[in-house]
This record gives structure tokens, C-alpha cells and sequence, in this order.
């Protein structure tokens, strides 16, 4: 009945108190969806072997005097009984299996020694390429690799052994198998993982070393069979997989506090060790973390907008209950009392804005349904729980009391101030109590936070308390000043634009519209930089850690061949480049990185820009040339030679004089002995077989003995003779010495002719090379981070690209490695190439300039061409998923929305202003049309008026924005995990900032003029004659 | 239930305003018996409203006392006005509309009138019967956007009686009304009067509303300037002795005029000048 006499008011507040409900009840639906959306994300990327969970059943061989045992394993369903019920649930049908450890007998090194497996249902998920899948006890199916290696052809039998019973299973100690069938596996997450071929004629990396087989398959019964014995390391295994569709993240969470309460019991069955593998843990903790940091962001970007909502809903119901003195006095006067007073108007304010509280809800909900829709990958389910109630009892709350305090606030004032038609205004700078209480309040909040006393949930709201604080000593200054301004501006004969601020001082409204633009415009000001930051910090992060925009990881380190490949596709080298990372041996130690300077500052990608080119330059390799030669065998005389070797206590040593050589082709490095030099010499001739047909460069003479013993003297090195002719030596200045203050030194000098003298003075190193200049001395590196300890000025040790140290020297400094670690250097791979060859351990790359799929198809067309596989690519905008998809970057995407939800609620608070104030302005503008000015200066006038107030506040905002977001903006979460490089970069975001500065200024600037024309509009003159 | 008396004594009220003091009122002696239907005439500023506000206890006196019944009004508690208001003393604001909630029809306002005389166990007539009272039965229901401005008077005169108040006040009560609507008005507060026993207090400018009532007092200069019986027209002597001269008196004796009484053959007082005297 009174909503039917207000309706605007009411539909104002009603929106108001949605818009409140909503941001209270969106945050914790947001908050849910993203957490299921996290547990999809997690779980999707996981491998099955990592989010299922593995359980195994192992008996330990029992050892004895001369023999030793082993019972067989529990049966797999006596291990899946061991998996708890309600964890078993979250899993799909389990996959039983059993395993052994079996060896063709003799048992020689090179029988193959294999992993005997079963698992259940196999035979659906091999793809038999000769005979059958093995089902009797004793058939085999093995790999094509095994077949040809060991000749394991359909129909082979052979004879493996067994581990002799413990008397509780006695049984044969060996068994045939025969070979079923040849199988090819068919990839997928039924294997868990597991692979079962590559392994087919590699040794042991354990001693002793025994070749190894693929994996045989084989049905259970041979593991079974009582015929058969039990088969050596049998173990039984039931490998859950986990039903990605049902599981949540509160399951998931529960799960891994249920594996690792598993996993620290003992477990045991018949006999059996049993053990628990499952990374649901590690997930847990992932999901966890992540929703740990978007309890940070999600509250600080709904708060806010939940603040401005509350604030907004406080001016408009000051607004309208100051229109209801009339209606308070008439209660008073009927003797209702204060009490009586405000149970009327509460009693017509709550319903409203408690009815506000379901389209809150449905707005809410259908917030979060876009954000699970459009936002938040995978399907998050629809869920209404028990925080949503709490959020709606807090936002009931919050309009209850807001309501009833805007109430008291009238219902209290005397019934002769209430009967006056025209409330008491204030033209003058004037602080209530209400507003110095908020802004002391505020104020000391913000104070206490930028001083860095304050931390948590508090803390998340500072931008906007900062910003209520701005805008309401501005809203407060305002009217005193336009009107001093405006005053000013009509002395000095400057009507139109005096006659606007004069009248947006008189204005009630203009202190609101201050307030609330401040408070809006530093929201949207905030959020659109929080917005941005974050995604910059993400793209440079991504950028970092992904190193270019596509990095394709070569199998093996063949990388001669990837150079030749990669010239073939791309001669310019604009396109790709090979890059090598050493593998460090520990956490701490540094990485060293080869690239082709000149190709990688291209290709690779410098979040801050990288060094400059003059930088890149010093990586260059010398002028200095290697000293080539061809042939299969090298001579070589030794002249005047005082070579001798002592041992401290024992008698003459011989010398090992040799060469080392690097074969151009492969760039394999050959260690020559040349022959031994007895004693001093006149005149000793020495000679080799080197594989040097295709062409050899000499990269160092070495001289060797014993361990511990002395080697001194010196001797004349003449040509090195091969079948093509003779290649000189010297002269000196082609070797550069080695010296060691521990090894002792070998150094060049000269001889005459080509001849090259060596003067050596060994202590007690069993061997002295001394390098040709061609191989860098020190290899000029440039140095992320600090130099290892031990170094001296620039000089310092890294890793080789042969994994041992090499001499280098910092030639400058890089801030980052692109998909470097903090401790990196950077060498040039040419230099780094020379004499050496790449580790097994090294990571061999090559890094695209476009993650264009026909560029890698080239690639990889060209690598297959020389014998090389790419393992895997990553490029930069996978990197960039996997941190967009993270409750951080989903928990800021809210900034977007926020932003323009500020605007909006400033613009409705411009047109709930104009509507409870348009008789009074209208009003003052038909006086002036009474006057004689005419409609059209009318008209600007009343749409200038509406400006102040509007760029005063942007303005306002845009600053306390700011400010906000650079003490907000270290607290909010970026990343889930923080980057092993940082690229943390907090800096404005300034495009960003002006254009939300912009778009306050557009929205609200426009929605104030055409309110100031419908205003102009209505100032006819009909207007006087109305009481006020 | 029978009316309330009023009664004032040496009643003052000042006004305080941005740092100056204006005596509204400067010793106000009043007393306006149980049943009794008084006119408070007087021009604009004369502090005729703000008596009339002091009576409703709107205002607290500066000095003086007031008596409404037995309750003293300056040192009344907040509560004794609510129960007052509730029960005995209504006032009639100047405009019909600011009686009135918008909303609400001129039953519900009535009902809304008599909310806290039921809730305080006074015996109250039900909607329909005071609006029966005041003429407006017909219009009980009707939106008050749908009213004619004496009928929207009457409401207000409906929502004032509906808790049958011992002392009706009314501020201009036919002000924006024809001459049909006001002699309906002012028929049916004498109706209240007569018939209900409310003592009325009526503030008016119009001459023929003043003709209308039984007694009325003229205020000027914040004190009781004359009083008016059955349409004549007398000074008061205040307690302190003094007379206000009328209006038109004082424009002929001037003041520092000497004057004297003098009681002639007939026993009648005469008002005697020096000049008169020497003459």
C-alpha cells in the first residue's frame, strides 16, 4: 500500500538491497564454483597414476644360510579389501595385477631380464601384432623390440627361474614360458603410466648390469599356478582410477587427508607389506593453497563493491527518510513516540529492503551461473550451501541495520524541527558526528594499514575505506568552496558558469554525488588496475618460464644434427634455435645455458626487455682457428726431450704423451695415446690410429702417469704427420698453458719453426692437457644472479655442457634467463661445443620464434630427417593457460566486473539525487527564466551544475584509486604458486587506469548532463508557485 | 469525556536563531475553561502559532508555566507529552495534507490517529464513527489524491478527534477553504465542542471564523492584546495590572501620553488625557 504511493523509492531501495544481498551472496557461490572449477582443472591435468591411487601388495624374500625364500603375494582382492569403503567410492572399477622380476635362465649378462606382468582386462588394451594375447599359465606376450633383439618370436620357449618356496607353497624353482604372441600397447589411462616398452636392450643401470627386456605380459594363472614356482620380487597391485565426473573438491580434499592418514599406518596382509602411491595429496594442497589465496580477493573485490552497494543505500534511505519528517512529525503529534515513529517507518523501509534480498539472491545465482558458464573452465556443479545462508543473514543484517539506523536518525530529532517544511541546511563547512566518526574511523584504518600495522581480512578493504575517507572530506569541502568559487565567478561578471556553481553548491545533493563518484570511480579505478596488473604479471611470468612462444624438447642430445635440421628449415635462424640446459646436480647449483647469441635474443622472449646487442656481443667466439687435419693415422716426433716422472716413493715413471682430438662430423672427442716416453730423450717417435678419415681438429696434447707422481722437463713437439701431410704445431700462440696451483703446469713456448716446445711441471695429476686456443680457456658467460661462492672478481666455474666444470668469466649480466632459474649463465653454444661433447643428462631444445603449427611441422619434419624426436612442446600459451586457470587470476577476473558495477551504482545515485531534489533545482531555475534569461543559457546552466561534482569526484577517485591499489595490491595473490623467476612487476597500470577514469568521467558526465537537461526541461514557471 | 482546561501564566517564549533572541511570546496569561471554544487572533509574528505550538508541547515555555488539565507542560517528561498527544491534546497543523499520511485513506488515518490511545486502554469510537461525526463517512475509503480540499479539512479534522482529545488545537484549520467548506468545517469542530465536550482552540486570521466563535483573544506583541465575548471587544488587564490599549487607541494616544482614570456618575471607568484634563 505505501510502496504503491513511492513507487521509484521503493524499486531504488529494493535494487539497493539486491545489489548488497548479491555481492554478500555471489562471493561465497563464486568462491564454491571456482573451487570445483579448480578441482576439474587440477584433477584433468593430472595423469591417472598420480590421481588415482596405487595400492601394492609385497612380500619380502626371506634370506637363510645358503638359500632364500619368498611366499607369494596376496591375492589383489585381498589388497582392494584394504582400501577403506568410503574411499574406495571416488573410484572407478579397479585394475588387479600382479608383477615379477624374471631373467632367462642361464642368467647371463645378456639374457634379458624383464618385468613379468598382469593386469586385468590387458588383453582389451594390446594391440596383438603376431599370435595372441597370452592366456594360459606360462604364455607370454612380449614386444616387438624383444622379439627382434632376443629373437623371442611366437612359439619361443624359455626357461626362467623362480624363488623357492617357503614351505608353505612348495613349488618348482623354474618355469617355462612360451611366447604367445607379439603385442604393440595401446596408450591410454588404463596403463596408469606404465609403459611397457623402450627398455628392450638397454643394460641395468644397477649393477650387475644385466640387458634388459620390455615388459612380458602374461594371465594371471602363471602367477597363480601351483605348477608354477613363485616368481622372483612377485608383488600384487590394485591401481584405482579415480571417477574424475564424481568427485569434488570437497572430495578430493577429504581424499588426501584419507591417503595420507593410509600411507603413515603400517599395512599389512597375509604377509604382505602394503604400500599406498597416490598424488591426491599433493592435489589436496594444490586445491588447498589456491582457494586459501581467492579468500583473499573475492572478499576484497565484493567487500568493496558490497561497501559502495551499502553506502549508496545509505545515502538514498537518508534521502527518503528525510522526505518522511512530515510523516515522523504526524506520528509524534499522535502521541507515538520516538518508538512509535520509527516503527512506521521501519515498518514501511525494512519490507522493502528486505524484499530486495531475493532478486539478491537470484542475481547472485545467476552471477555465478554466467561465471560457470563463460568464466570458470569445466563444468562446476550447481551447489547451495551453508555459507550462502550465512552470507544472506549477514546481508539481512547489514539492511536491517542500515535501515533503522538511517530510522533513529530522523525519528529522534525534536517534533519542532520535524514539523519545519524545509529541513535545516547547511551552506558552510560543517562536519556531523555520524561523518567524523566514519572518516577518523577510515581514516585510522588506512593510516594503520599504510604503515604497515595491519594485515588480513581487514586490510582488503583499505582502497575503499581510503576512498570513503577522500570522498567525504571532499563532499564536505565542496559546497563552502563552489559556493566561495561560484560567488567569485559571479563578481567578476561570469554569470553562466557562477550561476552553475553557485547552484550545485546550493544543491543538497552535490555532497552525495561527491561521495559516492570518490568512492565509485577509485573502485572502478582500483579494479581495472588490479585487473591488468594481474595480467600482466601473468603474461610476464609466462613469458619467463615458457622462454619463447613455442619450445619443443628434443629427445636425446644429438645436437649437431638438430643445428643441421634447423638450417634446413631456417638458414637465417630467425625462426628457431637450438638452446642446451645443463642439468644441475642439486638445487642449489647453477644452470648453464647454450644458446646462438644472435638467434636467441631474437627468438626468446624478455619479459623487461634483455640485454643489448653490445651485451650479446661479448659472447662471441675468438678469431682463433683450430688446427685441422684428415687421416686415419697421426705421427708425431718428440725432440730434446727431458721429460721425467717420479713417483715420491718409488722409482722412473713412463709418460703417456697424447692427443685429444674432436671429430667434425659428430663432434664426438677422441682421447689418443700416442705411445709412452721412457726416460729423456733425443729423439722419440710416436704414433696412433685416429678416426679422423672425414676430418679431425686437434683441441689439446695431454701428457699422463701415475697418480701421485711428478712430471717435469721439457720437450719439442714436432708436426703432426698424417696420410694427407704434415700439420705444424706450432707456434705457441695456437695453446694456451694450464696451470694449476695444485695439479702443477704445462705450457707452450716456442720452438723453432713450426715446432712447438712444451715445458711441463707436473704434481703428482695423473694427467696435464694443455688446450689449443681454439678451446676457450674461459668461456665468457652472462650471469643471472650472484656468482658462486669461490669466485674471484669475474672469474668463475659453471657446469659444461659435458657436465664437468669449465673456466668461465662473467662477460656481463642478465636480470633473467628466459626459462632460466635465478642462478643461470649464459654461454655461447659454439664456444661451449668446442672439444666437448653434450652430457647425456644435458636438455636439448629448440626454440621457435611463432608458435605457428605449420613452423613446428617443418621442424619436426626436418629433425625426423636427421634422426632427431621432438618429446614434447610447450608453448607460451599453454604456460599462459595454466596460470589463467588458477583461482588467483579467476578471483581478479572480478575486478572487471566490479568496476562496472561501481559506475553503474554512481549513475543511479545521480539519478536518485536529481529525483529527490528536482522540485527545489527546478525551482531555482524557473526563478532565473522569471528573471529573463533565456531557456537555452537555462539549459547549459543546469547541465554545467551537474559537472563539478561529477570531475571532482573522478578526480577525487581516481587518485584514492590509485593510492589504494598501491597498498592493496602487494597483499592480493597473483599467481597461484609464486614463479621460480620473479617477474612480479606492481608498477600502474596506466592504460588501464584512464581509461576507468575515463569511462567515470563519460558515464557519469553524460547521465549528469542529460539530468541536468531533463531538469532544464522542467523549470517552467508554474514551478514558483508550488510550495516547497 | 469532558474537555481540558488550559491554562497559561506569565507565559514567555524566546526564540534563539543564529546567535539573536526574539521573544515570541513575553508573559502570556491565559486560561481557556474545560468545554470552552476560543479564537486566537492577532497578525502575523504576534506569536499566536507558537502559543498554540507551546499548548501541544511542540515547544518547552522559556519561562511561565502551562497547565493542560493537571499536567504542567515545562517540566513535562518526553513521555508524558507522548501520552498527552495520544490521549488528550490534538493539533491540527495548517494544511490539510500535513495532518494526513499520503498513503493511507482517511479511515486508516484515523485508525493510525487512535493507534496509540488503544494501545494506552483509552476507549476509542471506531474509524467509522468519527468520520461519521466530522461528515465524511461517505469518503472513508476513497484515496485522500481523490479529495476535495474540504474534505480533505474534514479528515483532518477526523484524524485530530479520532481519539476524542479534551483539547483540540487547530492552526488555521480553513485557510485554503471556500466559504461552503470552512462553515462546514468550523460547524462541525463547534459540533465537537457542543456535543463531545472539547475544548477548541482555534488560530485564524479569517474575521468571520472569529465571528463564528463564542470568545476569542487577540495577541499582540506576544502577550494577550484584547479578548473578544459574543462579538465584542475588551482590553485585559494583566496580573500585573497593566492594560493593553487597542489597536486603534494607541494610534491616537501616542506614547508618553498621560492618562488618567476616572469614574464617572454612572460608575463607568473613563479614560481621561492630560491635555483632556487640563482642557
Amino acid at each position: 500500500m505505501r510502496f504503491r504511493y513511492r513507487p521509484f523509492q521503493a524499486v531504488v531501495i529494493a535494487l539497493l538491497a539486491a545489489l548488497v544481498t548479491a555481492c554478500a551472496a555471489f562471493a561465497p557461490l563464486y568462491d564454491r564454483a571456482m573451487r570445483q572449477a579448480l578441482a576439474d582443472i587440477v584433477i584433468d591435468r593430472t595423469p591417472p597414476q598420480f590421481s588415482g591411487l596405487q595400492v601394492t601388495g609385497t612380500v619380502d624374500q626371506e634370506y637363510g644360510f645358503g638359500y632364500h625364500s619368498q611366499a607369494p603375494p596376496p591375492e589383489p582382492e585381498l589388497v582392494l579389501s584394504k582400501v577403506p569403503p568410503d574411499l574406495r567410492a571416488h573410484y572407478r572399477d579397479p585394475i588387479m595385477g600382479y608383477s615379477a622380476l624374471v631373467m632367462r635362465s642361464p642368467g647371463g649378462l645378456t639374457d634379458p631380464r624383464s618385468e613379468l606382468l598382469w593386469r586385468d582386462r590387458q588383453c582389451e588394451h594390446l594391440e596383438m601384432v603376431d599370435g595372441a594375447c597370452p592366456s594360459a599359465a606360462g604364455e607370454i606376450a612380449v614386444s616387438q623390440a624383444d622379439a627382434d633383439q632376443f629373437g623371442l618370436t611366437t612359439g619361443t620357449t624359455f626357461e626362467v627361474a623362480g624363488v623357492p618356496g617357503n614351505g608353505r607353497h612348495p613349488a618348482p624353482t623354474s618355469t617355462d614360458l612360451t611366447v604367445a604372441g607379439v603385442y604393440r600397447q595401446v596408450p591410454g589411462d588404463y596403463w596408469f603410466g606404465t609403459t611397457l616398452t623402450g627398455r628392450s636392450g638397454t643394460s641395468d643401470p644397477v649393477p650387475p648390469s644385466h640387458i634388459q627386456g620390455d615388459v612380458w605380459v602374461t594371465p594371471r594363472t602363471t602367477f597363480e599356478s601351483r605348477d608354477l614356482p613363485t616368481l622372483p620380487q612377485a608383488t600384487s597391485s590394485v591401481d584405482l582410477p579415480l571417477d574424475r565426473d564424481a568427485v569434488g573438491v570437497d572430495d578430493l580434499l577429504a581424499m588426501g587427508t584419507a591417503i595420507d592418514d593410509l600411507s603413515g599406518r603400517t599395512n599389512s596382509i597375509s604377509g604382505a607389506s602394503l604400500s599406498y602411491l597416490s598424488g591426491m595429496s599433493d592435489l589436496a594442497e594444490d586445491v588447498r593453497a589456491q582457494t586459501g589465496q581467492s579468500r583473499v580477493t573475492v572478499p576484497l573485490l565484493m567487500a568493496q563493491l558490497g561497501l559502495l552497494a551499502v553506502v549508496v543505500l545509505w545515502l538514498v534511505l537518508l534521502a527518503v527518510t528525510e522526505q518522511r519528517r512530515p510523516e515522523v512529525a504526524l506520528a509524534r503529534l499522535r502521541g507515538r513516540g520516538r518508538r512509535g515513529a520509527r516503527r512506521l517507518l521501519v515498518g514501511e523501509l525494512l519490507p522493502v529492503a528486505l524484499a530486495g534480498v531475493v532478486p539478491g539472491v537470484a542475481l547472485a545465482l545467476l552471477g555465478t551461473w554466467f561465471a560457470r558458464s563463460v568464466v570458470l573452465p569445466g563444468s562446476a556443479p550447481f551447489e547451495l550451501r551453508l555459507p550462502l545462508l550465512y552470507a544472506l543473514l549477514i546481508a539481512v543484517a547489514v539492511l536491517t541495520l542500515v535501515t533503522v539506523v538511517a530510522v533513529v536518525r530522523v525519528t529522534r530529532e525534536p517534533v519542532v524541527t520535524l514539523l519545519r517544511r524545509v529541513p535545516p541546511r547547511r551552506t558552510g563547512w560543517s562536519l556531523g558526528v555520524a561523518d567524523a566518526l566514519l572518516i577518523a574511523g577510515c581514516g585510522s584504518v588506512v593510516v594503520v594499514f599504510a604503515t604497515g600495522g595491519l594485515d588480513g581480512p581487514v586490510a582488503l578493504a583499505a582502497p575503499g575505506l581510503l576512498a570513503i575517507v577522500v570522498g567525504l572530506v571532499l563532499a564536505h569541502l565542496t559546497t563552502p568552496t563552489a559556493s566561495l568559487v561560484g560567488g567569485r565567478m559571479l563578481r567578476r561578471g561570469r554569470v553562466r558558469a557562477g550561476v552553475s556553481v553557485v547552484d550545485a553548491a546550493r544543491s543538497p545533493a552535490t555532497r552525495r554525488v561527491v561521495a559516492i563518484v570518490t568512492l565509485a570511480t577509485a573502485l572502478a579505478v582500483f579494479s581495472a588496475d588490479a585487473l591488468l596488473v594481474g595480467d600482466r604479471n601473468r603474461q610476464s611470468a609466462a613469458e619467463q618460464e615458457a622462454g619463447a612462444p613455442a619450445v619443443a624438447e628434443i629427445s636425446g642430445t644429438d645436437v649437431r644434427a638438430v643445428r643441421a635440421a634447423l638450417a634446413d628449415v631456417d638458414p637465417d635462424g630467425r625462426l628457431a634455435t637450438p638452446v642446451v640446459r645443463t642439468v644441475p646436480a642439486n638445487n642449489t647449483a647453477r644452470v648453464t645455458v647454450a644458446v646462438v647469441p644472435d638467434q636467441f635474443r631474437r627468438i626468446a622472449i624478455f619479459p623487461d626487455g634483455g640485454p643489448s646487442a653490445a651485451v650479446w656481443d661479448r659472447l662471441q667466439a675468438s678469431d682463433d682457428q683450430p688446427i685441422a687435419f684428415a687421416g686415419g693415422h697421426v705421427d708425431l716426433t718428440l725432440t730434446d726431450s727431458t721429460l721425467r716422472s717420479q713417483r715420491v716413493a718409488g722409482g722412473p715413471q713412463p709418460i703417456t704423451f697424447g692427443i685429444d682430438v674432436e671429430i667434425v662430423d659428430t663432434g664426438e672427442t677422441l682421447h689418443v695415446a700416442l705411445g709412452e716416453i721412457p726416460k729423456p730423450a733425443k729423439q722419440v717417435d710416436l704414433d696412433a690410429d685416429v678416426s679422423c678419415a672425414s676430418g679431425c681438429n686437434l683441441t689439446g696434447i695431454w701428457l699422463g702417469t701415475l697418480p701421485g707422481a711428478t712430471m717435469r722437463g721439457k720437450a719439442t713437439v714436432g708436426a703432426l704427420t698424417t696420410d694427407d701431410g704434415a700439420v705444424p704445431l706450432g707456434p705457441a700462440g695456437q695453446w694456451n698453458g694450464f696451470l694449476d696451483t695444485t695439479k702443477g703446469s704445462i705450457r707452450p713456448a716456442e720452438g723453432s719453426g713450426d715446432d712447438l716446445v712444451l715445458e711441463v711441471d707436473g704434481r703428482g695429476a695423473d694427467e696435464l692437457t694443455m688446450p689449443q686456443s681454439w678451446i676457450p680457456g674461459q668461456l665468457p658467460a652472462l650471469v643471472a644472479g650472484s656468482l658462486p661462492p669461490g669466485s674471484s672478481e669475474n672469474r668463475f666455474t659453471l657446469t659444461g655442457l659435458d657436465a664437468e666444470d669449465q673456466p668461465a668469466a662473467r662477460a656481463g649480466t642478465i636480470t633473467r634467463v628466459p626459462a632460466g632459474g635465478p642462478e643461470t649463465s649464459v654461454v655461447n653454444l659454439d664456444l661451449a661445443l668446442r672439444g666437448t661433447e653434450l652430457a647425456p643428462t644435458d636438455r636439448l631444445s629448440v626454440w621457435l620464434a611463432d608458435d605457428d603449427p605449420a613452423l613446428l611441422d617443418r621442424v619436426r619434419a626436418a629433425l625426423a630427417d636427421h634422426q632427431v624426436r621432438i618429446a614434447n612442446v610447450r608453448t607460451l600459451s599453454d604456460v599462459r593457460r595454466s596460470y589463467d586457470e588458477s583461482a588467483a587470476a579467476w578471483s581478479l577476473q572480478l575486478a572487471a566486473l566490479v568496476g562496472g558495477a561501481a559506475l553503474l551504482i554512481a549513475l543511479l545515485v545521480l539519478v536518485v539525487s536529481a529525483v529527490s531534489s528536482w522540485r527545489f533545482r527546478t525551482r531555482d531555475l524557473a526563478a532565473l527564466r522569471m528573471a529573463g534569461v533565456p531557456p537555452r543559457s537555462i539549459g547549459s546552466m543546469s547541465v554545467a551544475s551537474q559537472l563539478p561534482a561529477v570531475v571532482v569526484g573522478v578526480v577525487a577517485g581516481t587518485a584514492a584509486g590509485l593510492y589504494g591499489a598501491h597498498l592493496a595490491l602487494p597483499i592480493v595473490p597473483l599467481f597461484a604458486d609464486a614463479p621460480l623467476v620473479s617477474t612480479l612487476d606492481l608498477g600502474i597500470a596506466w592504460g588501464a587506469v584512464l581509461l576507468a577514469a575515463l569511462a567515470a568521467l563519460v558515464v557519469l558526465g553524460l547521465g549528469g548532463a542529460l539530468i541536468g537537461r531533463a531538469m532544464a526541461r522542467r523549470s517552467d514557471l508554474q514551478r514558483l508557485r508550488e510550495t516547497i | 469525556m469532558p474537555g481540558t482546561r488550559v491554562t497559561t501564566h506569565r507565559l514567555v517564549h524566546i526564540y534563539r536563531s543564529e546567535g539573536h533572541e526574539v521573544a515570541a511570546l513575553s508573559g502570556v496569561d491565559l486560561d481557556v475553561p474545560a468545554g470552552g471554544m476560543v479564537g486566537l487572533l492577532g497578525p502575523s509574528g504576534a506569536g499566536k502559532s507558537t502559543l498554540l505550538n507551546l499548548l501541544a508541547g511542540v515547544f518547552r515555555p522559556s519561562a511561565g508555566k502551562i497547565f493542560i488539565g493537571d499536567l504542567e507542560l515545562s517540566s513535562a517528561s518526553d513521555r508524558h507529552l507522548d501520552v498527552m498527544r495520544a490521549q488528550d491534546v490534538s493539533l491540527m497543523l495548517q494544511g490539510a495534507q500535513r495532518n494526513l499520511l499520503p498513503y493511507y485513506t482517511p479511515y486508516e488515518n484515523v485508525r493510525f490517529a487512535q493507534g496509540a490511545a488503544r494501545r494506552a486502554g483509552k476507549d476509542v469510537p471506531q474509524p467509522d464513527e468519527v468520520l461519521e461525526t466530522v461528515g465524511l463517512a461517505d469518503h472513508a475509503h476513497t484515496d485522500l489524491a481523490a479529495l476535495t480540499p474540504g474534505h480533505l479539512q474534514l479528515a483532518a479534522l477526523a484524524v485530530a478527534m479520532a481519539p476524542q482529545p479534551g483539547l483540540l488545537l487547530a492552526d488555521e484549520p480553513t485557510s485554503q477553504l471556500d466559504h461552503p467548506a470552512r462553515d462546514r468545517v468550523l460547524e462541525r469542530m463547534s459540533v465537537a465542542n457542543r456535543e463531545l465536550g472539547t475544548t477548541v482552540v482555534i488560530v485564524t486570521h479569517d474575521p468571520d471564523v472569529s465571528a463564528y466563535l463564542p470568545r476569542t483573544i487577540t495577541i499582540r506583541d506576544g502577550r494577550v492584546g484584547g479578548e473578544g465575548r459574543s462579538g465584542e471587544e475588551y482590553a485585559v488587564i494583566t496580573p500585573d495590572g497593566f492594560l493593553p490599549l487597542p489597536l486603534h487607541v494607541r494610534e491616537e494616544l501616542l506614547p508618553g501620553t498621560l492618562v488618567r482614570f476616572h469614574r464617572n456618575e454612572h460608575g463607568e471607568y473613563v479614560l481621561i488625557t492630560e491635555e483632556q484634563a487640563d482642557g
